[in-house]
């Protein structure tokens, strides 16, 4: 099964998403999204439920159990961060780490731990992790939204209370110009 | 894993640090009951959501809306 078929998003991502007026575009680049359980479980809010649950019953969006496979390499992957000299995961982002190491599923994160441990720990290479930048980037590659470049991340900066680094985003800013 | 790699991220953690310090409602964040302001002082010094949450004994969507009130960027 191809990478880009299959996402599993984080919490921090699927709430922030949920607040972008853009929110939909997040199913005109994977099949589905997969949402873990415990994602579930942090979403109160009556808006970010809708989205979910009407996602959910199109199949944009698709229920991941986590089995105890997942969690106990989730687990490995906590302790393995604890001893980093940096910040570590916890395990609601682990179980999507673990999940798209072990299913090939691109993952899908607004957590640093999450980027970090994916660029350092061994038992993770070749993982697929892409945040917003990376996504709304792909979206405007794909020409799935015509609006000026720059004013689509600040718009998401915008609805969300994100930042982008700066010079990450000026990067992606000048690639996008580039190929435009 | 590189030293390189290490220091690249301690870096790039220490200038989200400082914004996050830098544009927080430090006025807001103090007029919090003592388990919400901690939860917010840890969120600043980490950006650690999930963490932060269960400090405040809310979900993350709920900490995320102080999160906001209190505006600390997330910054990914």
């Amino acid at each position: 099964m191809s990478a880009e078929v299959f996402a599993i998003a984080d919490t921090c991502f699927l709430i922030d998403w949920a607040s972008w007026r853009r929110r939909n575009l997040l199913f005109s680049l994977f099949k589905t999204v997969f949402v873990p359980e415990s994602v579930l479980r942090e979403v109160r809010s009556e808006r970010t439920i809708e989205w979910i649950a009407t996602s959910l019953s199109s199949g944009s969006l698709s229920l991941f159990t986590e089995t105890p496979d997942v969690i106990a390499f989730a687990r490995s992957l906590v302790e393995k961060s604890k001893l980093l000299p940096i910040r570590g995961i916890d395990l609601p982002e682990a179980i999507c780490l673990a999940a798209g190491k072990m299913r090939n599923y691109i993952v899908i994160t607004e957590n640093r731990g999450a980027l970090m441990a994916a660029e350092i720990l061994e038992e993770l290479s070749g993982i697929n992790v892409w945040r917003s930048l990376k996504l709304i980037a792909e979206a405007l590659r794909r020409s799935l939204v015509k609006n000026d470049f720059r004013e689509v991340f600040a718009e998401y900066e915008v609805d969300t209370g994100h930042r982008f680094p700066k010079k990450d985003l000026e990067e992606v800013l000048h690639e996008l110009r580039g190929e435009a | 894993m590189e030293f390189r790699d290490i220091e690249k991220w301690r870096r790039l953690e220490e200038e989200a640090r400082e914004l996050r310090r830098r544009e927080a409602d430090w006025e807001f964040i103090n007029s919090q009951p003592p388990r919400i302001r901690a939860a917010l002082k840890l969120y600043v010094e980490t950006g650690d959501m999930y963490v932060a949450s269960r400090v405040a004994d809310v979900s993350v969507e709920e900490f995320n809306e102080l999160r906001r009130k209190a505006g600390i960027p997330n910054v990914c």
